[in-house]
């Protein structure tokens, strides 16, 4: 096949890196800026007809686990998730690490620095350097499509796995790249037991530390030697009045600036491996400047690997900002900044009052119309309006809208709070309602561990599972409750919540249909009773299909009754939808066609009544 | 040429990127944007930035974009800084009053930027049975139609035709028209 050109998500970018170095086995659990690979995977592996294994985990340390064992029989592996996904998957990243592996082991980890969808814009550079294991940061789709099959060669070189770490920038920039064939690896999967090199006794762990210090070591002589084509240098045509380090999508940003500046007294130091740090091409670089900006998202990484930091102006001493995004505009301010000059950027002050007489303001994410949650969280709140609320992570933290989610910290945690809260009212001989959500998908990433505590440890709250039959935050992948799988063909068995939760010890557990605001209700009532006399998690199950799965169900038109909204906001406070709306001159509630579903919901939510269905003749 | 896309998630934002690349990349030219997924696509606001020619950064900075693409108009006004000196911005408009504002009157007239208010709403709920999904292609035609870019009517219809899953296919070659029709009436 001749070399194809195409226009590629940079997450699909990677992915068709992937399939192309032979990767036989490919595992993820989604999270933004990361859910478009694994589904890419199978695309490209389905269109190349390689035999590629593609399957989501139920989490991210599942999914990890998975892979890394495929390559202790010799296959390519691959394993994607966010950052945050690889707190979860520490355990195996940390432990294999220390293993001589078999056949190439690649972890994608997606930053979010900004962030622009996670609870962090923690740094996976530095989890790489915790873990001893080397590091690739792409500027670019490009770069990251070679920087797969590298770190596949790599990580067989080494025998040790290697993390590639596109920033959201790279994981959704949209860019030209080529196609190639597959590699076709013909590779039989070959187990040879070998308790040394696959158990983790401690015993073992004094041979394999140190082993593993001297892999990082080879690493970093090859990244100083061999790896031109990552770690380079622009130099400046003029004496230069600046050095630029830059990592990662930095690199590209500077170059874009410094090209429309026209700048030819600024070299550049492009970094793209920046663990283990190949120290002495840096090192070399600063000792031909006297003034030295490092730019890197989102720790200081590079800086802090640095021996000698006292002429570098970087996030470590403060001089970059320590936290957010390296956008355009704020490397711009840095390069002026570290060059004593001022940034010639025009005021827009008519534009500033025009915003502000309008009164624009950036619109924040709500559940889409007609979306089934709502509902429940109205449910919910109108059930126990003095209750806790524990929430979880996906679509349903945006419940914070209508004041139904009162914490969430990380997946999964909506069940393991309500027992915290639970007992600390316990000790002081008080009980409260608490009601925790938490979607389908990360009731079985990490919901499962916190019930079957609750339940042996005997805790009295309402768990609402909400189940629209889909991961949806991260653009609607399957999971076990759905049975689906990614390549054509393949099909999985579905794992009903219903019997998890029954498997979990859980005695009380009832579906019902989410749009319905008074049967949830009285669901709940009733398993805050079962809660309260049992002393046991009940189990509440919402039911209705993400409205991003555009299924069929029956329209309802509504309109608001203007004689009889008294303009008390009780239905854009606790019942938050995009297609009803407050206009501040009539002081009344109106529906904005341009966004309702006609779902109907809203009827029950207008404690005065005047949400009404518009009947078919029009009244 | 470097465009940005602005509108509110779920309005169909993304396919337009997609459709400038196609278009790119039959012309042989480089292109590298950046799109918005994930939490933010819930509804809020949303940008994409689309950048054609030898550029390594997806990211527009303010004050560089030639063409601003606004499926809403307030998600238009916040990202107008974008728009370079002389850029044109589609604007798709509900509250045409708003653009009375002598501020930003006054800042279009200082910048030279020209615009093109596209009542979308009004036209796909007299043509297309107020189908809001066809805002995205609607807006291309009259992109098309105005040669924005120096991207012909042609070149977005064939992408649009490559690019569209076939059940939308008749409709989003309606809604082409009816963008294309907005121009001249205009």
């Amino acid at each position: 096949m001749a070399t194809e050109r195409a226009v590629l998500l940079g997450n699909e970018a990677i992915a068709r890196a992937v399939v192309e170095a032979g990767c036989e086995v490919a595992c993820a659990y989604p999270g933004t800026p990361s859910s478009e690979i694994l589904p890419a995977i199978a695309k490209f592996a389905d269109l190349l007809d390689t035999k590629t294994v593609v399957e989501w985990g139920t989490n991210e340390k599942v999914a990890y686990e998975v892979a890394i064992s495929a390559s202790f029989t010799g296959k390519r592996s691959c394993v994607a998730m966010k950052h945050v996904g690889l707190n979860v998957a520490a355990d195996p990243f940390m432990s294999a690490a220390q293993f001589d592996i078999e056949g190439g082991m690649l972890l994608i980890v997606a930053d979010d620095p900004g962030p622009h969808s996670s609870q962090t814009e923690q740094d996976s550079r530095l989890f790489g350097l915790f873990a001893k294991v080397p590091v690739l940061d792409p500027s670019s789709a490009r770069e990251a499509m070679e920087m797969v099959k590298d770190g596949f060669e790599l990580s067989e070189r080494h025998k040790i796995p290697v993390m590639l770490r596109p920033t959201v920038r790279v994981d959704h920039c949209r860019q030209d790249v080529e196609l190639n064939d597959p590699l076709r690896l013909e590779r039989p999967a070959k187990f040879v037991k070998d308790v040394k090199r696959w158990v983790c006794l401690p015993a073992h762990v004094k041979t394999t530390h140190p082993k593993l210090n001297q892999k990082m070591d080879a690493v970093k002589e090859e990244f100083t030697k061999n790896f031109s084509k990552y770690n380079f240098e622009i130099t400046a045509q003029e004496k230069p009045k600046l050095g630029i380090i830059a990592g990662g999508i930095s690199f590209a940003v500077v170059m874009d600036l410094l090209t429309k500046l026209g700048r030819k007294d600024i070299s550049v130091l492009k970094i793209g491996t920046p663990h283990p740090l190949p120290l002495d091409l840096v090192n070399d670089f600063i000792a031909r400047h006297e003034n030295v900006l490092l730019l890197e998202e989102t720790y200081p990484v590079i800086e802090l690997q640095i021996t000698d930091r006292r002429n570098v102006k970087g996030r470590w001493n403060g001089y970059v900002p320590r936290a957010g995004e390296l956008t355009p505009e704020v490397v711009e301010e840095l390069v002026c900044k570290a060059l004593g000059e001022t940034c010639t950027r025009d005021a827009d002050e008519d534009l500033k009052k025009a915003i502000e007489e309008l009164k624009i303001t950036p619109k924040p994410p709500m559940l889409c119309p007609g979306c089934p949650h709502r509902a429940s969280f109205f449910a919910i709140r109108k059930a126990f309006p003095d209750g806790i609320y524990p929430s979880d992570i996906g679509c349903y933290t945006l419940g914070v809208n209508q004041k139904t989610v009162d914490t969430s910290i990380c997946m999964g945690a909506s069940v393991t709070q309500s027992s915290g809260f639970y007992l600390a009212h316990k000790v002081d001989g008080q009980l409260r309602p608490i009601v925790a959500t938490i979607g389908d998908s990360t009731f079985f990433h990490m919901g499962l561990p916190g019930l079957v505590n609750g339940v042996y440890n005997k805790h009295a709250f309402v768990l609402a599972i909400l189940d629209n039959q889909v991961t949806a935050m991260t653009g609607g992948q399957p999971h076990p409750g759905t049975g689906q799988k990614l390549r054509k063909g393949d099909s999985g068995r579905i794992v009903p919540i219903e019997r998890a939760v029954k498997g979990c010890g859980v005695e009380f557990v009832k579906r019902v249909e989410a749009y319905d605001i008074d049967e949830g209700v009285k669901a709940l009532k009733e398993a805050w009773e079962y809660a309260k006399d049992h002393r046991e998690p009940a189990v509440v199950i919402f039911g209705h299909p993400c409205m991003l799965l555009r299924q069929e169900q029956p329209k309802v038109p509504v309109r608001v009754e203007e004689e009889t909204c008294v303009g008390c906001k009780f239905c854009i406070n606790f019942f938050n939808c995009p297609g009803l709306v407050f206009d501040e001159s009539s002081k009344k509630a109106y529906i904005d066609e341009r966004f309702c579903v006609k779902c109907g919901v809203c009827v029950n939510v207008c404690p005065h009544g005047a949400i009404q269905v518009i009947s078919e003749e029009g009244k | 040429m470097q465009y940005i896309i602005v509108g509110l998630g779920g309005q169909g934002i993304l396919f337009a990127s997609r459709v400038l690349g196609e278009i790119a990349i039959k012309r042989g030219e480089n292109v590298i944007g950046s799109e918005v997924h994930g939490m933010a696509q819930r509804g809020g606001s949303v940008i994409s930035h689309f950048k054609v020619g030898s550029y390594k950064s997806p990211l527009i900075s303010a004050g560089d974009a030639d063409v601003l693409l606004a499926f809403d108009q307030n998600e238009a006004i916040r990202n107008l800084h974008f728009l370079k000196n002389g850029g044109y911005g589609i604007i798709n408009v509900h509250k045409m009053e708003v653009f009375q504002n002598e501020s930003l009157k006054k800042y279009l007239t200082k910048r030279n930027i020209s615009t093109f208010l596209l009542k979308g709403y009004e036209i796909l709920n007299e043509h297309m049975k107020g189908n809001y999904l066809f805002l995205n292609v609607l807006i291309l035609g009259a992109m098309g139609a105005l040669n924005l870019g120096g991207i012909s009517f042609d070149e977005v219809e064939d992408a649009v035709s490559k690019l569209s899953p076939a059940k939308f296919l008749d409709d989003n070659m309606k809604a082409l028209d009816l963008g294309k029709m907005a121009t001249h009436e205009s």
